[in-house]
C-alpha cells in the first residue's frame, strides 16, 4: 500500500509542474505581445515620420507606407534653410543654457539655506515656492506680456530667460531641498570645527554632495525650456529671437505644401532631444516623477 | 548649526534672488491678472474700471462654458485613459522580464518630446489624404471609416484626446514603476507564484499598496489637463467651430486676436480659480482615502 501511495502524487506533481510551466510560458507570451504592441504604438508615429522624411513628394503621395526607394537628403537641406532651423537651434540653446544655469545656481543657493538652516518663516517661504508648481502658467501669459512690455524686456533673450527661471524655481527648490535635507548634521559641525564659513560649506561640501539631484534638475529644466511653447508664442515677437518649437509651428503653417520637408524639419528638431533622452533617461525620470512617489 | 543660524543677513541674501525673480514673474502676474480683469482694455488705449462686468459677461458667454466643458472632457479622457493604461503596463513591466528596460524607455519617450513636434506629427497622422490612419483603413478595405479627423466636429475632440493620452501615458508608467519598486519583493513573488489566476490577486494586493501614488497621479493628471494649450493650439486652434476650444485657447484668442485684454484677464482668473478648486477637491479626496 505505501508503495502505491507514494508514486502517484509524485507523478501528479510532475504533471502539475509541466502544466504550470506551460501556463507560465503562455502568460509570458501574452505579456510580451501586449508590451510589443504598446512599443509599436509609441514608436510608429516617429519612425513613420522619419521614413517619409527621406522621400520625394511624389513618392510620398504614391504611398505613405512604402519603404523609400531612394533616400533623399534634399528635404533636410531644404527644411534647414527654409525653416531657419540653424537660427532657432542657436536661440533655443542660448536661452535654454542661460536659463538652466541661473535657475540651478539661484535654486541651489536658496535650497541650501532652506534645507540646512533654521530661521523665521522658513516653512512659509518653502511652501510659497512649492506652490508655484500648481500655478497654471496660462493664467500668467497675458499679465507677463503686459509686465514685460512695461519693463521693456521684449526684443531680448531676457524676455524668455527670466520667466523660464521663475517657473523653473519651484520644481528645482522642491527637488534640491528634499535631497539636501537627507544629509547628516555632522557634516556642517565638523566643517565649522575646521573653520569653514557657511559659503565655503555650500560651495565645497553641500553642492558637490548634491550632484545627483543637481543633474536631475538640470535635465528637467533644460527639457522643459527646450520644449516650451506658450511663453515663446506670447512673449517673443521678433522673428530673430524665436525658439525651435515656435519656429517649427510657423514653418509648417507657411509651407504645408511639402509634407516631406515638414517631416525632415521635425526629425531634425527631434534628434537632439532623443540623444539627451537616451543618455540621461534616469535623471529625467527622477525629475519628472519627483513628488509623486514617496521614498 | 547654531553658529551658522546667526548669519541672518546671509540667509536672506541667499534666498532673496530666487524669491524676487519668482515673486516678480510668477506670483505678481497672477495679481496683475486680477487687476486687469476689472478693466475694459484693448491693450492700446487707457484701461477703464468696469467692476465685475467682465465676469458678468463671462457667465453669459456660451463659448466660455463650452470651453470649460471641453476642458473637463480632456480632463476625464486623461484621467480615465492615461492612468489605467499606465497602470496595466507598469504591472506587466514590473515582473522580471527580459527587455523591461527597453519597454520602459520606449514608453517614456513621448513625454520628453516637444508638444509642438507631437502635434505636427499627429496632424500628419490624422491628415485626410495622406494620413497614416486613413491609409491603414483603406488598406484593410474600410474606406467608409476614413474621416477628416481634425476637421470633423464629431471627431476632432476625440482625435485630440487620443494624442494627449498617447503623449502622457509614459509619465504615469514610470511613476507607477517607481512606486512598484517600493512594494516588498516577497509580496510580489507570492502573488506571482499563483500565475494567471494570480493576476486578480496581484491587482488586489498591489493596487492598495500603491494607492497613494495612484491618487497623486490623478492630481498631476488633473492639473496637467487644465494646462492643455500647446497641443490644441497647434493641432486645431480650438476649431472646428469651437469644438476643441479649451479655456486657455479661448483666453489666448480673446486677448491676442480680439484684443480684449480685460476680458482675457478675466478668463485667466477663471482658469486660476478652476485649477485651484479642482486640485484642492482632488487632494481632499486623496487625504480622505488615506485616513
Amino acid at each position: 500500500m505505501p508503495h502505491t501511495i507514494t508514486v502517484p502524487p509524485e507523478k501528479a506533481m510532475l504533471e502539475r509542474d509541466t502544466r504550470h510551466s506551460m501556463r507560465k510560458k503562455i502568460l509570458k507570451l501574452v505579456v510580451y505581445i501586449f508590451l510589443t504592441a504598446y512599443s509599436i504604438v509609441n514608436l510608429f508615429p516617429i519612425l513613420w515620420m522619419f521614413m517619409n522624411s527621406f522621400k520625394s513628394d511624389d513618392a510620398f503621395s504614391q504611398s505613405v507606407l512604402a519603404w523609400p526607394k531612394q533616400w533623399l537628403f534634399a528635404n533636410y537641406a531644404e527644411a534647414w534653410r527654409v525653416a531657419k532651423l540653424g537660427l532657432y537651434f542657436s536661440n533655443s540653446m542660448i536661452i535654454g543654457v542661460l536659463a538652466v544655469l541661473f535657475t540651478v545656481l539661484l535654486g541651489a543657493f536658496a535650497s541650501y539655506f532652506l534645507a540646512r538652516f533654521r530661521f523665521k518663516h522658513q516653512t512659509k517661504i518653502y511652501n510659497y515656492f512649492v506652490f508655484g508648481m500648481l500655478i497654471p502658467i496660462h493664467a500668467t501669459l497675458v499679465p507677463l506680456f503686459i509686465l514685460e512690455n512695461k519693463l521693456h524686456m521684449q526684443n531680448s533673450y531676457l524676455s524668455l530667460i527670466v520667466p523660464y527661471i521663475a517657473f523653473g524655481l519651484p520644481i528645482t527648490i522642491f527637488i534640491l531641498v528634499s535631497f539636501m535635507k537627507s544629509f547628516s548634521k555632522d557634516i556642517e559641525e565638523s566643517a565649522i570645527m575646521d573653520g569653514c564659513g557657511p559659503l565655503r560649506i555650500f560651495w565645497s561640501i553641500i553642492l558637490p554632495m548634491s550632484m545627483p539631484s543637481i543633474a536631475t534638475v538640470v535635465i528637467i529644466n533644460f527639457i522643459n525650456n527646450w520644449n516650451e511653447f506658450s511663453f515663446a508664442l506670447v512673449l517673443v515677437s521678433n522673428p530673430d529671437l524665436k525658439t525651435v518649437p515656435l519656429g517649427l509651428s510657423n514653418f509648417v503653417g507657411q509651407y504645408t505644401t511639402s509634407y516631406t520637408t515638414q517631416m525632415a524639419g521635425l526629425t531634425m528638431a527631434l534628434i537632439p532631444v532623443i540623444i539627451v533622452f537616451l543618455c540621461l533617461e534616469s535623471y529625467l525620470v527622477k525629475g519628472m516623477t519627483a513628488g509623486a512617489v514617496k521614498g | 548649526m547654531h553658529l551658522l543660524n546667526r548669519n541672518k543677513w546671509l540667509i536672506w541674501l541667499g534666498i532673496s534672488p530666487s524669491l524676487i525673480v519668482y515673486t516678480l514673474f510668477c506670483m505678481i502676474p497672477i495679481g496683475i491678472s486680477f487687476y486687469y480683469s476689472f478693466q475694459n482694455w484693448d491693450g492700446f488705449s487707457d484701461p477703464s474700471f468696469i467692476g465685475l462686468d467682465n465676469f458678468a459677461a463671462l457667465m453669459k458667454d456660451q463659448v466660455f462654458w463650452s470651453s470649460l466643458k471641453n476642458n473637463m472632457f480632456v480632463l476625464l479622457a486623461s484621467v480615465l485613459g492615461q492612468i489605467p493604461i499606465a497602470l496595466l503596463f507598469a504591472l506587466l513591466l514590473n515582473s522580471k522580464l527580459r527587455g523591461a528596460k527597453f519597454f520602459r524607455t520606449v514608453g517614456f519617450l513621448p513625454v520628453a518630446i516637444s508638444t509642438v513636434i507631437i502635434s505636427l506629427t499627429w496632424n500628419m497622422i490624422y491628415n485626410t489624404q495622406y494620413g497614416l490612419i486613413n491609409t491603414l483603413l483603406k488598406a484593410v478595405g474600410l474606406d467608409h471609416l476614413a474621416h477628416n479627423w481634425l476637421g470633423d466636429p464629431k471627431w476632432a475632440m476625440l482625435a485630440v484626446c487620443l494624442t494627449i493620452i498617447w503623449q502622457y501615458v509614459g509619465l504615469y508608467l514610470v511613476i507607477f514603476l517607481a512606486a512598484l519598486q517600493n512594494v516588498p519583493a516577497e509580496t510580489l513573488e507570492a502573488a506571482e507564484i499563483d500565475g494567471a489566476t494570480g493576476f486578480v490577486k496581484t491587482v488586489k494586493i498591489i493596487i492598495p499598496m500603491i494607492w497613494g501614488t495612484i491618487l497623486v497621479s490623478v492630481i498631476l493628471c488633473i492639473s496637467g489637463s487644465l494646462k492643455t494649450f500647446d497641443l490644441i493650439y497647434v493641432m486645431t486652434n480650438g476649431g472646428p467651430a469651437h469644438t476643441t476650444d479649451v479655456m486657455a485657447i479661448y483666453m489666448f484668442n480673446k486677448t491676442f486676436s480680439s484684443f480684449q485684454y480685460g476680458y482675457g484677464s478675466a478668463i485667466s482668473v477663471a482658469i486660476f480659480v478652476v485649477s485651484l478648486l479642482l486640485i484642492s477637491v482632488a487632494s481632499r479626496l486623496l487625504k480622505a482615502k488615506e485616513d
